[in-house]
């Protein structure tokens, strides 16, 4: 499972981080960039409800 | 106003089926109102048309269309060539004609204001500044809590606790915090001369701070502004007016008010308070389903071009408003929305709004709420609503609670 992030679409709500800090990395300003996001085993369900947190819809999961 | 001056408002574009009979100042629960519920009021809505045009929407008595779902608020907000946040609102009462930074300016422009005051309050920024938050907090009830067993919640907690952090975060002491606050109660509920009058002396004030860190910069917001560079040159005089002007009419009202609904929820709803008091883990989500029941603004932008919007003829220059109270109870986004749910998951409501001008003090406001919440709990006891006291609710421009007096035994 992985996590396509949408750089242009993320207006730093930072509620993915809020929900998996170790998930997804802010830069200074508080945003997430461009990225594809390798979800550890273990994580999917915390990976699922962080691309569901998302207010902007900036986050797609991508079920391998 | 009468019948046929409304009418008179209602621009020829605008399908008579198309006018709701519902506004957010002069509808029923959005004047002033005993014990109140002025959120759960606009649930009505989403039985109504998608978007809709209200007469008389705005606090200058314009007519506005109404975008009552999530889904197409969030085209609106993320949207803003179409839909232009240019309105020059505050400079406008004064008369003035400039916008605020980075709230009134529209992409492109905007993104180099908001990248520059981002990094000063992004999440991690808002940890380090959690313990001066919480240490204003305690001092603040615990002076409420030698002075007796009750207080007035907006007067002497919710609105000096949100000055003070404020005050805190343009980088200066709170020996001036009781003056600030009769200002802030002026610009919130003062008739309009004595509003505009608050708005002069903030000014006043922040000019003079301005000009003692250009001459003197310290480690604080004011010193970072009139340092900082935008296109490759330092700020002008105007330019930092306009930052600092917009972060104070941003974050103190509105913090306030959210503490301020919160606490009237808590006050008729003793089981849920021993809950959080018990159990203070839960503060996080359940301040966030708070948020979510009683956000208290309504972002409004101008269209910039002829567009429809879910069936809605908007044309360019109308203005289009996106009430985060009736997206925050949309069925379609949220499962038995006008439940209040404290453990609710999955909450992506959007008491912040969308799009760019997503509120930059969303992390900090985030924070001030849990842990204003949280010490109150601790500290206080059991509260109620004073006996024989009744407090008033209202709509309009920010929502919020009045005459809120608590006490506890």
């Amino acid at each position: 499972m992985r996590i396509r992030v949408d750089g242009a679409k993320c207006q730093g709500n930072a509620r993915c981080w809020a929900l998996a800090p170790d998930m997804f990395e802010l830069n200074d300003e508080g945003y997430m960039e461009e990225a594809v996001i390798d979800v550890p085993d273990g994580d999917q369900e915390k990976a699922s409800r962080a691309v569901r947190a998302c207010p902007e819809r900036a986050l797609t999961l991508i079920d391998d | 106003m009468t019948a046929t001056a409304v009418q008179d408002s209602i621009p020829a574009h605008v399908p008579p089926e198309l006018v709701g009979s519902f506004n957010f100042y002069t509808s029923e629960q959005m004047v002033p109102t005993p014990m109140g519920d002025p959120q759960a009021a606009t649930s009505v809505l989403h039985s109504g048309p998608p978007v809709f045009y209200a007469p008389n929407n705005t606090r200058n008595g314009e007519g506005t269309w109404v975008v009552v779902r999530a889904e197409d608020q969030r085209k609106v907000l993320q949207d803003g060539v179409t839909f232009s946040s240019n309105r020059r609102l505050f400079a406008s009462a004064l008369g003035e004609d400039w916008p605020l930074i980075p709230l009134e300016i529209d992409p492109p422009d905007h993104a180099k204001w908001r990248s520059l005051l981002n990094p000063l309050l992004s999440p991690k920024r808002v940890v380090a500044m959690e313990p001066i938050v919480r240490e204003r907090a305690v001092e603040i009830i615990e002076e409420i809590r030698r002075s007796g067993n009750s207080c007035n919640a907006m007067d002497d907690f919710c609105l000096p606790y949100a000055v003070s952090v404020f005050l805190q975060f343009l980088g200066i002491g709170t020996e001036n915090l009781r003056t600030f606050v009769d200002w802030a109660m002026d610009q919130l509920h003062g008739a309009p001369d004595k509003r505009t009058a608050a708005a002069r002396r903030f000014i006043a004030w922040l000019d003079e701070l301005q000009a003692e860190r250009r001459k003197r910069p310290s480690d604080d917001f004011m010193s970072f502004v009139t340092q900082a560079e935008v296109d490759g040159r330092r700020m002008t005089e105007h330019e930092v007016r306009a930052m600092s002007v917009l972060l104070l009419v941003a974050g103190l009202d509105t913090v306030a008010a959210a503490v301020g609904f919160d606490l009237y929820y808590l006050a008729r709803h003793p089981e849920q308070q021993t809950l959080l008091r018990t159990e203070p883990d839960r503060l996080v989500l359940a301040a966030e389903e708070l948020l979510r029941a009683y956000p208290t603004v309504t972002p409004t932008r101008k269209a910039t071009v002829d567009v429809e919007l879910a069936g809605a003829p908007i044309k360019a220059g109308d203005l289009v408003a996106c009430p985060a109270m009736t997206a925050n109870r949309d069925p379609a986004e949220f499962a038995d929305p006008d439940s209040i749910i404290l453990d609710r998951e999955d909450n992506r409501h959007v008491a912040f709004a969308y799009g760019v001008h997503r509120c930059l003090g969303s992390h900090l406001a985030r924070r001030e709420i849990v842990i204003g919440l949280e010490e109150w709990l601790a500290r206080v006891g059991p509260f109620r609503i004073k006996e024989g006291t009744t407090p008033i609710t209202h709509g309009g421009f920010v929502f919020g609670v009045k005459d809120l007096i608590l006490a506890w035994d």
